[in-house]
């Protein structure tokens, strides 16, 4: 056997050796543990780590369950999807963490949902030369999430990317692939458990530690699934149509619409509240890079 | 300044060109020469290695797509068999007959034939499916000979003979530049064994040593032929082909 040649990457391997995790069911398949630990437990936060890493490509989240159909055939059995998940062996973090500063800012440029400054923070690392790819969560008529990739400010004109939408969204299935397209590195702005899934697949694989190079986190208390949240903002009078912003402020959820305005308590959305969102302590993004939000700030961020 | 003239003759370079001018009309009207093949009655005799219409033989097609990636004329493309496999198929209205992809083919599934006179009457017929390149197209033959360019000295003549040029060739394989696969970023390989599963002449290996919880993953160059189909199947995109 030959060894190794030289690429214009670096040196190639032709031996080479991986660790693999320990199975808490031994002799079942790793999507097996990660089910019976984390998804049977309603643990899981649909942070979707383990959808972005699979191999088969066969993890998906549909009816806001995280599942692998027909996984007792097609699964590979690597074990990346327990690798990565932040709530396999589940440490929670909550607190501050270590930070430097804390401070209120506002973007001179952007309209944002507070601040802009998660617009910001990935147009200045474009700018700066940093990352050449950001991800953003951008929304259909019907407020349904997509992930945008963007590369300049141009196409900020074009789009809605700013402000929040209360639902989740497959940023890191996206992620990996801005990861595979970028040169120089990607920017991601998400929730707190997305947060640590990132930061889980840095932990584990260098190519994730190598392009991800700006991680902002979002405040976040809980995050709603689609299909529950837009049943129950309709029955409350919300015409999606019109629908320009939607905030929770002061324990209120508020609804701008072009013509008017439906508020009413967040508590009243506890029966839709998804489960993994309520075992989370991290209400900061305790791992990211820079966290960004709304509590504490006075009114005009 | 020097001026030019009309040159100037003697009388013996006079009678010389005239002789010369007469025997040449002489030779021309007794055995006229022709530098013309007189196709279809005859064929003009082609190298075996001539780059014409293209056989394929899905024995030995592994569906590593390199003859519709390496394609500069956007001519190949991929259709899914019965099979589950992809086999190529060539659109001959955009085909520029550079024979890459017979060169990239690392099983030697596509060939090529001497074959260079086929004939379609709409664009679509052009486009050939994969069934219609595994035989030859039909040929009528109406050649009775075959002609040789035969260059001697400084002139090039026409050996005519009565035989017929084989259309169907059998020529190696060609080898192209050896490629073999190598894992640029080990730590970023999730060892999903896909390299493995994919490897058509078993030189991928993965082994799952339980008790040091670690998959040896290994790649034999000696057996990779270079089809770089588990660089194109790896999700991790952490495969290249270099240089053997
Ligand atoms: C689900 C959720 C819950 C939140 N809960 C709180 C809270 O309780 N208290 C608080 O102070 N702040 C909360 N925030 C953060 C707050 O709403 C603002 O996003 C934050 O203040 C940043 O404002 P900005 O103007 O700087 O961001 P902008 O410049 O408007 O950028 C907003 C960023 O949020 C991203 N984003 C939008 N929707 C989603 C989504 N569904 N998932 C992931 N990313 C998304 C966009 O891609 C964009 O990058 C929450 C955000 C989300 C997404």
């Amino acid at each position: 056997m030959k060894m190794a040649a030289e690429t214009e990457t670096g040196k190639g391997e032709v031996e080479w050796e991986v660790k693999i995790p320990e199975k808490k069911l031994k002799d079942r398949l790793f999507f097996e543990n990660l089910k019976a630990m984390v998804i049977d437990t309603q643990m899981c936060s649909r942070c979707l780590t383990c959808v972005s890493i699979c191999p088969s490509e066969l993890i998906v989240n549909e009816e806001d369950i995280v599942d692998f159909p027909n996984y007792e055939d097609k699964c590979l059995d690597c074990g990346a999807c327990v690798r990565v998940c932040p709530r396999y062996d589940y440490k929670p973090k909550s607190g501050l963490g270590d930070y430097i500063e804390f401070t209120a800012g506002q973007s001179k440029r952007f309209k944002g949902q507070d601040g802009a400054m998660g617009t910001e923070f990935i147009f200045s690392a474009i700018d700066m030369g940093l990352i050449d790819r950001g991800l953003f969560v951008d929304r259909d008529e019907q407020w349904r999430t997509s992930v945008f990739h963007v590369r300049g400010k141009e196409q900020l004109e074009k789009l809605p990317l700013g402000g929040t939408k209360y639902v989740f969204a497959d940023i890191l299935p996206e992620l990996k692939k801005a990861v595979m397209f970028s040169k120089v590195g990607v920017g991601v702005v998400g929730t707190p458990c997305m947060v640590s899934g990132v930061r889980k697949l840095q932990e584990e694989y260098p190519v994730f530690r190598e392009k991800v190079k700006l991680v902002i986190g979002l405040f976040c208390t809980e995050n709603f699934h689609y299909n529950e949240v837009s049943k129950y903002l309709i029955e409350k009078g919300v015409d999606f149509s019109k629908l320009i912003k939607t905030d929770i402020m002061k324990g209120k959820f508020v609804a701008t619409m072009t013509d008017k305005e439906v508020k009413f308590k967040v508590s009243q959305l506890t029966s839709i509240l998804p489960s993994g969102c309520n075992v989370c302590t991290d209400f900061t993004a305790v791992e990211s890079d820079v966290s960004v939000g709304s509590v504490g700030s006075v009114a005009g961020f | 300044m020097k001026k030019v003239g009309t040159p100037e003759y003697d009388l013996s370079d006079k009678l010389k060109y005239h002789v010369s001018a007469l025997s040449t009309a002489a030779k021309e009207m007794a055995l006229p020469l022709n530098i013309t093949t007189h196709y279809p009655r005859e064929r003009k005799r082609q190298p075996d290695c001539f780059r014409g219409y293209m056989l394929f033989d899905p024995e030995r097609c592994i569906s590593c797509f390199q003859c519709s990636f390496v394609c500069p004329a956007n001519a190949i493309w991929m259709k899914d068999a019965p099979s589950g496999r992809y086999y190529p198929t060539v659109d001959y209205g955009k085909c520029i007959f550079c024979h890459f992809c017979i060169d990239s083919c690392p099983g030697g599934a596509l060939r090529t034939t001497k074959i260079h006179d086929v004939a379609y009457k709409t664009m679509d017929e052009m486009f050939t499916s994969t069934e219609e390149m595994i035989e030859p197209p039909e040929i009528i033959r109406e050649d009775v000979g075959v002609v040789d360019y035969v260059i001697d000295k400084e002139d090039l003549s026409l050996k005519r003979t009565k035989e017929k040029d084989e259309l169907i060739v059998d020529v190696e394989p060609s080898q192209g530049v050896p490629m073999v696969s190598v894992c640029v970023d080990r730590g970023s390989c999730l060892a999903c064994k896909v390299c493995d599963m994919i490897c058509e002449s078993g030189a991928v290996s993965s082994v799952v040593d339980e008790a040091a919880m670690t998959v040896k993953m290994a790649i034999d160059a000696e057996k990779c032929t270079g089809c770089g189909l588990c660089v194109k199947e790896c999700s991790m995109q952490i495969l290249r082909l270099v240089r053997k």
